[in-house]
């Protein structure tokens, strides 16, 4: 009988040990085959309870530094999820609250006043990834060693799931992260060679608009750049107005920094200002160690604070905007520059081709001329035309204005007058009509200074005309001066209202008429001081008796001594008429 | 050069947009003008169908950006649809799932609109 019941009592053993071994593997299936941390938690509780046959279950993951989060509940409140409870004195064996000095555990009083007794670690290769808890089993019976072997092998079968998904978990993390950066880095090396090939600053500030949208996720924010000496805002998608004020803020920041961590007391009102216009970080745009310009963004749409990479992707990105937009602009001077010089070399041009190329042999006058044109090309004009064998039209003027559109003006000048001259009207009449024709085609502000006279080479008798030009000097052989001014308004103001008047001068043996432009009388010397006309005056005086192309000589050679070291600004323009002695 | 390519058209008063190509600093001018169109015209509802987009940059993301509020504040949206995985992954990344309906095909984007009026 005993025999009997031993044998019945080994079957029962052996089934029981089977059982559970397929129990366990099982579980170990089922846990190990799923990449859901919170399936495998909760798998592992209802196990348990239901071989404990417990009605209420914790579990808890080392959150790091001995705290523990609880992350599953069975028969308790769903609230408790999420907190975290400090451990000190971790369990490194199925411990009961009863049967420890419950001092030396304060942790456990917590989840005793829940009911929880029962503490299980849960180990993974000597390494303590949580604890669970449970309530003791309604059968009340003590766990036998069998038992506890059985639940020591589920709790390191799931502490081994639970440490591969951790793992798993956060490889996905980290893959993630890479993803992220990689995408960064893409932004930043498809705008790197965007911006290369871009030289339209609009376009270039809408790049990086939208790749700023893009990749943080932001659309409220501002970017000023230096311009011109000066911080201006160029782009805003701001609610309100991005004050000037704010500028001058932006040259001492020199790297990125979230408003809310500017703490100097000078900055506070900086501080305040930003915080309402609703910014949340400001990245400062840097070419050459210089505060260029300033990207300010707002709130991310997410929500999310700005995190270091976020600042610093936008710090990159912002410096090749600004390298490019440098860039953009230095080709753009370049560009004008060259076109500038095209220009003035067309209107050299045709400034040289308008002075005449040789000056007539003007019987019983000794005659001179010159045009030193400036770099700009000045504008100045004069003109020797042969009406008759005695009669010489001498003009002199001053287009306002420089390089191409004053030498087409002065063109224009020329064609006029040349085209009006032989019609045969008076010096007065044709000024008229040489102005009202010139301001009919001229743009508002063009005007031109003009003197012109016509000599009588037989009767030496000099009809002239003065419109708005600088007044020529006829100095006579006893140094006495007379200026010439008759005449009337500067042409290609308005039309002629007021008729023009004809002064007459008469031209004795050795007197000499000096007509010039501003470039003579304004050239500056390099403290900033005018030649002015009483230096032309003396000049000319003390050279009365030498020829015209000697005086134009040393006037010419003073005006350039006394302006060296300087750039000439304008152009200079001479003409000398002596009468020689023919008594 | 980058091919992109966007062609208009209009299914139940909403106005569809087919993304060619590819969407990046350099294509993305495009969509701005065509979004700026219909902005002008008072079209706010809009759908953006990613099927044969096959690169999208963040430059690209940012004009969905620039235009997203206005579109809202007329009651309208832009809904994109039909996007490959890779397309999704770039917008999954810089987090655009939580700020724009995104939806399998156009009968479902179709839907959330008649959905949101109602």
């Amino acid at each position: 009988m005993n025999k009997l019941s031993d044998q019945s009592s080994f079957e029962q053993k052996s089934f029981e040990g089977a059982f559970e071994l397929r129990s366990l593997f099982e579980f170990s299936s089922v846990v190990n085959s799923s990449l859901d941390l919170k399936f495998i938690l909760n798998h592992f509780l209802l196990t348990l309870m239901g071989k404990l046959v417990s009605l209420r279950g914790v579990v808890l993951l080392d959150n790091g530094s001995n705290s523990f989060r609880i992350e599953n509940v069975k028969g308790l409140p769903l609230d408790m999820v999420g907190s975290t409870i400090k451990i000190d004195k971790i369990p490194n064996r199925i411990l009961s609250a009863n049967a420890v000095d419950i001092k030396k555990y304060q942790w456990m009083k917590y989840f005793k006043s829940q009911g929880i007794h029962l503490f299980i670690p849960l180990c993974a290769q000597d390494k303590i990834v949580g604890i669970t808890g449970f309530a003791p089993g309604i059968l009340k019976k003590k766990l036998s060693k069998k038992e506890t072997t059985y639940i020591k092998s589920l709790a390191n079968i799931a502490a081994s799931a639970i440490e591969k998904n951790l793992f798993i978990g956060e490889l996905k993390q980290v893959n993630r992260r890479l993803d992220g950066k990689v995408q960064e880095l893409n932004t930043l090396f498809e705008m790197s060679k965007e911006f290369n090939a871009v030289l339209d600053p609009d376009r270039l500030l809408k790049l990086l608009m939208f790749s700023v949208m893009g990749q943080i996720g932001v659309n409220r924010f501002a970017i000023c750049l230096e311009q011109d000496g000066s911080m201006n805002v160029v782009a805003s998608r701001l609610n309100k107005q991005f004050n000037s004020e704010l500028c001058t803020y932006i040259p001492s920041l020199s790297a990125p920094l979230l408003v809310q961590d500017i703490t100097k007391k000078s900055d506070a009102v900086w501080r305040d200002s930003l915080t309402e216009l609703g910014i949340c970080a400001l990245i400062p745009l840097r070419l050459q160690n210089k505060t260029k310009g300033l990207l300010a963004v707002g709130e991310k749409m997410r929500g999310e604070e700005y995190s270091r990479t976020d600042l610093e992707f936008l710090s990159s990105l912002g410096n090749l905007a600004v390298i490019a937009l440098e860039n953009a602009r230095l080709f753009k001077e370049a560009i004008e520059k060259q076109k500038m010089e095209d220009e003035l070399l067309i209107a050299k041009e045709i400034q040289k081709g308008l002075l005449p190329a040789r000056l007539p042999d003007v019987p019983r006058f000794d005659v001179s001329a010159t045009n030193i044109s400036s770099k700009q090309v000045g504008g100045d004009y004069y003109d020797f035309i042969q009406l008759s064998s005695q009669q010489y039209v001498i003009a002199i003027g001053d287009v306002s204005g420089k390089g191409t559109p004053a030498s087409l003006l002065m063109a224009n000048l020329q064609a006029t007058i040349r085209a009006l001259v032989p019609i045969g009207l008076s010096l007065a009449e044709l000024t008229k009509r040489v102005n009202d024709l010139i301001s009919d085609n001229t743009s508002s502000g063009r005007f031109i200074t003009f003197f012109w006279g016509m000599l009588h080479t037989e009767s030496r008798i000099f009809k002239y005309v003065n419109a708005g030009h600088n007044l020529p000097f006829l100095i006579h052989r006893d140094r006495s001066i007379t200026r010439l001014d008759k005449g009337g308004i500067i042409l290609g103001i308005m039309k002629a209202v007021v008729p023009y008047q004809e002064g007459e001068v008469k031209l004795d043996d050795g007197d000499v008429l000096v007509l010039f432009t501003d470039g003579v009388s304004e050239a500056m010397n390099s403290k900033g001081e005018e030649f002015g006309e009483d230096r032309l005056e003396e000049i000319i005086k003390e050279n009365l008796n030498e020829s015209a192309e000697v005086i134009l000589k040393i006037i010419v050679d003073a005006v350039k001594e006394f302006s060296i070291n300087t750039t000439q600004s304008d152009d200079i323009t001479l003409v000398i008429v002596k009468a020689k002695s023919v008594h | 050069m980058s091919q992109f390519k966007i062609d208009l058209r209009e299914k139940n008063d909403i106005n569809v947009l087919d993304l060619k190509g590819y969407l990046d600093a350099h294509t993305a001018p495009e969509l701005e003008k065509v979004l700026q169109n219909l902005m002008d015209v008072n079209k706010f509802n809009i759908i953006v169908n990613c099927k044969d987009l096959s690169y999208i940059s963040s430059a690209g993301l940012g004009v969905f950006m620039a235009y997203i509020e206005d579109v809202r504040k007329h009651k309208g949206d832009i809904k994109l649809t039909n996007m490959s995985a890779k397309v999704y992954n770039v917008f999954d990344l810089l987090g655009f799932p939580l700020l724009y309906d995104i939806t399998k095909d156009e009968t479902e984007a179709i839907k959330n609109f008649s959905s949101l009026k109602s």
